[in-house]
């Protein structure tokens, strides 16, 4: 059976193919003019099609930009769009596969910090516009009777996002953000922890020590205090493991990025 | 046909502008002489953040219609059920008047091409888009707007003139207008039609907004790029549309290389004193153009690169 729509199912397909691959089909279907010929009207959607989509990859990866440069970038953004076309009802989620497009796409992967760049760039739009939630509190935890401690598990703020990073880019990012002189392209030793957050409208990052890095990690895959501490051990003499973690909890306090406790119960 | 009883238009807003980042803080500390705001619903469709926060505010002291890029109405793929739950809840939760899209199709087979795609104007289009646009509303449970778009290329297929395609599917989808005065001017140079037409043969019983904007003349085509002040020629267009129409919501769209907020407020003024002579005076072309003496003619010649660049 033929759809009702089938002809213009078919004038889609064929547009579509035109603004991707560059397919001509859909030339059979269009008008010119003297003036303007059909190909040039071709072009205008053929063009539109891939600058509008850079752009928004200009907006959200000013720093990967930067590093590149903009003839590279706009080249990057090409390649991008034939390999990853959108497929969210917003632009503002085109970029959200460039990171991996950069860490395996043969023209980038020898520059992993390219990658990384861009995997942290995401990161911030992605706080930038994460859910708010409530603030646990000092008051709260306070209530929390010592025996209920060891069970306790611990939620994060919805813009709480973890990386690690290999080079110095969020060195890189701040430069470039606040226009400063350009710093050299470090690699560290090892990988860093860095975390990012939003608080009220701002985004922030910091890095953290490897123990503080894996306390996150396990709290935020939903462990308890109790191994959280036990865990730590390996940084840590057994008996300040529960003081080490309970000054990372206090940070993170100060730093609103716990959002409530479970079980919630109050002695 | 929707089972939507209420036979009239949204009541009329007054003159607004579209809701821009850059205007934020300024739009909260200075409470411009702005009767309404139109907000870019895509941009607001996220978790939370500064967006939303913005938004929020701004929707207490302004009234706010909702304009969107995204709803694909003409795409021949099912509805984005997900989509429109999100534009109901936000339409519910900043009390928007109404919200509007475009009369296109924006991308299929699963891919967005963020792009404002023209339909060819056949019965098979008409029928097909007239069904999406009833599901929209059975589900919003509000008539929509649905905007003429500019177009640089027309189909062999087409059946009929935009202005017939545009009035029979208000008509059958008991939808309403959202006229854009610059992309009928627009669409008019490309296709080398009489603008004038077009606005004689929309339906004024269907029109419930004006959009207003600039755009980049090169010559033999136009691009309709929303990042340059209104010009002259659709200023004239504008006072016509008045005169057919009479008092319409209005607004002015501005999307790229924003300027401060006081010189949109100025086309506003300007679009407010065209309306008021229109509607006291009715049309006289001297007169309006005596006020349009101020506004620049202006043509971009481009290099072959920037040619590229559109
Ligand atoms: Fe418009």
């Amino acid at each position: 059976m033929i759809a009702e729509n089938q002809s213009l199912k078919d004038l889609q397909m064929q547009m579509l193919a035109w603004l991707q691959v560059h397919d001509k089909t859909i030339k059979s279907s269009v008008t010119g003019t003297e003036k303007v010929p059909a190909d040039i009207r071709l072009d205008i959607y053929a063009n539109a099609y891939r600058y509008r989509l850079i752009e928004a990859l200009e907006e959200t990866f000013p720093a990967v930009n930067t590093l590149l440069g903009d003839e590279a970038f706009f080249k990057l953004g090409l390649g991008y769009v034939d390999a990853h076309p959108s497929q969210h009802f917003s632009i503002r989620y085109f970029g959200q596969h460039l990171s991996y497009f950069l860490a395996s796409d043969k023209s980038y992967r020898e520059q992993p910090v390219l990658s990384e760049m861009a995997h942290f760039e995401w990161l911030l739009r992605e706080a930038f516009d994460a859910a708010g939630d409530q603030r646990l509190t000092l008051e709260i935890l306070q209530q929390i009777a010592p025996e209920n401690w060891p069970a306790l598990q611990f939620s994060f703020h919805p813009s709480v996002y973890r990386i690690d990073l290999s080079y110095n880019v969020p060195q890189l990012w701040q430069a470039i953000e606040h226009q400063q002189e350009p710093i050299d392209i470090v690699a560290q030793e090892y990988p860093q922890a860095w975390f990012i957050w939003r608080r009220e409208l701002k985004t922030y990052y910091r890095s953290m020590d490897v123990d503080e890095a894996w306390a996150m990690d396990a709290m935020l895959k939903g462990e308890n205090f109790a191994l959280i501490c036990a865990g730590v051990c390996e940084w840590v003499d057994e008996q300040n493991a529960a003081m080490r973690v309970a000054g990372f909890i206090q940070n993170w306090l100060s730093e609103g990025i716990l959002s409530s406790i479970k079980p919630r119960k109050i002695s | 046909m929707t089972n939507l009883s209420n036979q009239n238009k949204y009541p009329y807003l007054g003159f607004g502008l579209g809701l821009r980042k850059e205007h934020y803080q300024d739009v909260l500390d200075s409470q411009p002489a702005v009767d309404w705001f139109e907000v870019l619903t895509e941009n607001y469709l996220i978790d939370g953040g500064k967006p939303l926060y913005f938004l929020n505010r701004i929707a207490e002291r302004y009234p706010v219609v909702m304009h969107g890029v995204s709803m694909n109405i003409g795409n021949t793929e099912p509805l984005d059920k997900d989509y429109l739950s999100r534009l109901k809840k936000l339409k519910n939760s900043i009390n928007a008047h109404w919200l509007s899209d475009h009369l296109c199709w924006t991308g299929t087979n699963g891919t967005n091409a963020h792009d404002l795609l023209p339909l060819p104007y056949t019965q098979e289009s008409i029928n097909h888009v007239v069904q999406r646009i009833e599901q929209v509303q059975d589900f919003l449970g509000c008539r929509m707007l649905i905007e003429n778009v500019s177009s640089y290329i027309s189909y062999v297929q087409s059946e009929m003139p935009e202005w017939e395609f545009l009035n029979e599917i208000a008509q059958r989808a008991d939808c309403l207008l959202l006229l854009d005065i610059n992309n009928i001017y627009v669409s008019a140079v490309n296709h080398e039609f009489d603008p004038l037409n077009y606005l004689q043969a929309i339906n004024p019983q269907r029109v419930q907004q004006f959009h207003l904007a600039g755009h980049s003349d090169y010559g033999d085509y136009i691009i309709d790029t929303h990042d340059e002040p209104v010009c002259r020629a659709v200023w004239e267009l504008y006072a016509q549309a008045v005169a057919r129409f009479g008092e319409t919501t209005f607004m002015i769209e501005r999307d790229a290389n924003i300027p401060p907020l006081a010189e949109l407020l100025d086309e506003l003024s300007l679009a407010r004193s065209i309306a008021a002579i229109v509607q006291q005076q009715g049309y006289h072309k001297d007169t309006i153009q005596v006020m349009l003496d101020s506004i620049p003619v202006q043509k971009v010649i481009p290099t072959e690169q920037e040619k590229m660049a559109i």
